[in-house]
């Protein structure tokens, strides 16, 4: 049988999903939860239920409703006799596939305009992935106290101010389904850039392939939403392969492709199929192709894709001028027009704007260092390390410092 | 859900030119706040007069003072409010973004207190 925490992890933001459609209170939603957990900590040792999501969310139900309860006699009655524990009939709920898919409608009221950008991704990881107040926390590099806070405060304005529990309608995707997109972005972003995949940051990478898997099964005909999902499938594809025995990162154009998860690259491919096929051309369609062709490489004997990947840069530039995109196109045109070329391009962006952009030095290092400029390559990939990069990325950079 | 929008807007655009822009923004919430009305909507609101217009009483320490003027100076001053129900906050959003301004401004969305 399941654990308990394992149940909780797969079926965790269905369950919440669910009951917070149902009774249209986050705050609920998220107590019942936490009431259902508890008591299957007590319960299941001696009892096992016959389907473990299932038991949780009848149970999380029962709670739910007796909180409400509680809640409109607590002023005017003595306190109430204690409620049953969940007992039979919860054991009698025995198919988790009649728990109802409402997660779509949570990551909406999750990601509305109307709630603070920064707090967005938070709640979508917390309430749609079940991921606690500490995990968060530690992956938005802000002290647990003030996540909390900030939680709070995003859930009491969507319970206040009246935002809406229902999908909205299609004329109000435009700006709805960008929220939705941009803030996952943000959150994969911070799972991603964990190439270990040991640490917070990557502990969540999962759930972005749920969540995104979701949000193109409902939504089939939002080419942006397909994009998306692709891009998360082709960059976790390559996850087994971004390390090498020593921990230290592996740069996309040595990494063995035969690592790669070929089932999760097919499936990133069949998306953005699906996208292109809708005829909608944007920028998330240029960002998962970026990925793409990188994917179709089955061996490292096979040319690595400099110039389709230099076209789809001028591409996604052409869409939005962007110097953090000029960077990594840096990184392109150094293979394609030599390093001095590319070394140019940087040297000609807003370096007080990219200061504090950890890769602006880093592409600049190496740059340098090919150049034979050794000096300003040193000074550059000190730069680099002291703006903390992750153990795998640090271990490579501090190793291409040592070859120079 | 009964929500106040109110609208912010920099005075001076009703006072250049010859007053046109004013009446053409006052024929805009006409026909907006009648559309409302006939659909149950609109619950009340009000144009309010030029800021030059405002008295301030102030209490402090239990002392009231009064002064000539808004209550807070700024670029753009309080104009207008209309009051609204409507299902939820996308509804009042709906609505915020359609009510007439001269050129920027803003229309914050309150929702107000409910009486059970």
């Amino acid at each position: 049988m399941k654990t308990l925490d394992q149940t909780a992890r797969e079926a965790g933001g269905r369950i919440v999903a669910a009951l917070a459609a149902t009774f249209r209170d986050l705050d609920l939603a998220e107590e019942a939860w936490a009431e259902a957990c508890a008591r299957a900590a007590a319960v299941w040792p001696t009892a096992p239920p016959l389907d473990p999501a299932a038991w949780l969310y009848a149970t999380a139900r029962r709670c739910a409703i007796d909180m409400i309860r509680r809640r409109t006699v607590r002023d005017r009655l003595p306190p109430d006799t204690p409620q049953p524990e969940a007992t039979a009939e919860d054991m009698l709920a025995s198919d988790a596939r009649l728990i109802p898919d409402e997660r779509l409608r949570l990551i909406f009221v999750c990601c509305h305009p109307a709630v603070a950008p920064e707090a967005r991704a938070a709640l979508t990881l917390r309430l749609v992935c079940g991921l606690s107040v500490e995990e968060i926390a530690r992956a938005f590099l802000v002290a647990e106290p003030a996540m909390f806070q900030r939680l709070t405060r995003a859930k009491k304005k969507i319970a206040e101010a009246g935002v809406s529990f229902e999908v909205p309608g299609p004329e109000a995707w435009p700006e709805r389904l960008a929220a939705v997109l941009s803030t996952l972005e943000v959150a994969y972003a911070r799972a991603h850039e964990d190439a270990a995949g040991t640490g917070q940051h990557a502990g969540y990478a999962r759930e972005m392939l749920d969540l995104t898997a979701v949000l193109a099964e409902l939504l089939p005909n939002e080419p942006e939403c397909l994009a998306f999902a692709a891009l998360v499938r082709f960059a976790e594809a390559r996850r087994p392969a971004r390390l090498d025995a020593e921990g230290a990162m592996v740069p996309l154009s040595e990494q063995d492709p035969k690592l790669w998860r070929r089932p999760l690259i097919l499936e990133g491919e069949a998306l953005l199929r699906a996208a292109a096929r809708l005829n909608r051309p944007g920028p998330r369609q240029l960002r998962a192709a970026l990925h793409g062709v990188w994917c179709v490489r089955r061996a490292l004997a096979e040319p690595p894709p400099w110039s389709a990947a230099l076209a789809l840069y001028d591409l996604l530039l052409a869409w939005r001028e962007d110097p953090f995109v000029r960077i990594n196109r840096a990184v392109v045109l150094a293979e394609v027009a030599g390093p001095a070329a590319a070394l140019a391009e940087v040297d000609g962006l807003d370096a007080a704007r990219l200061d504090d952009f950890q890769p602006f030095h880093a592409v600049r290092a190496d740059l340098l260092a090919r150049l034979g400029q050794r000096d300003e390559a040193l000074e550059a990939y000190d730069r680099a390390l002291d703006m903390a990069p992750g153990p795998a990325e640090r271990r490579w950079l501090i190793r291409r410092r040592t070859e120079l | 859900m009964q929500y106040a929008l109110l609208i912010y807007e920099n005075e001076d655009l009703y006072r250049a030119g010859d007053g046109r822009a004013m009446d053409e923004i006052i024929a805009a919430h006409q026909a907006l706040a009648g559309e409302l009305a006939a659909t149950g909507v609109l619950k009340g609101g009000s144009g309010l007069k030029t800021v030059d217009t405002a008295t301030t009483v102030r209490k402090t320490d239990g002392q009231h003072a009064l002064h000539d003027g808004p209550y807070a100076e700024a670029r753009e001053q309080l104009g207008g409010f209309y009051l609204v129900e409507v299902p939820d906050l996308d509804a009042a959003l709906a609505i915020a973004k359609r009510i007439p301004l001269a050129g920027d401004g803003a229309v914050e969305v309150r929702p107000m207190i409910e009486e059970d």
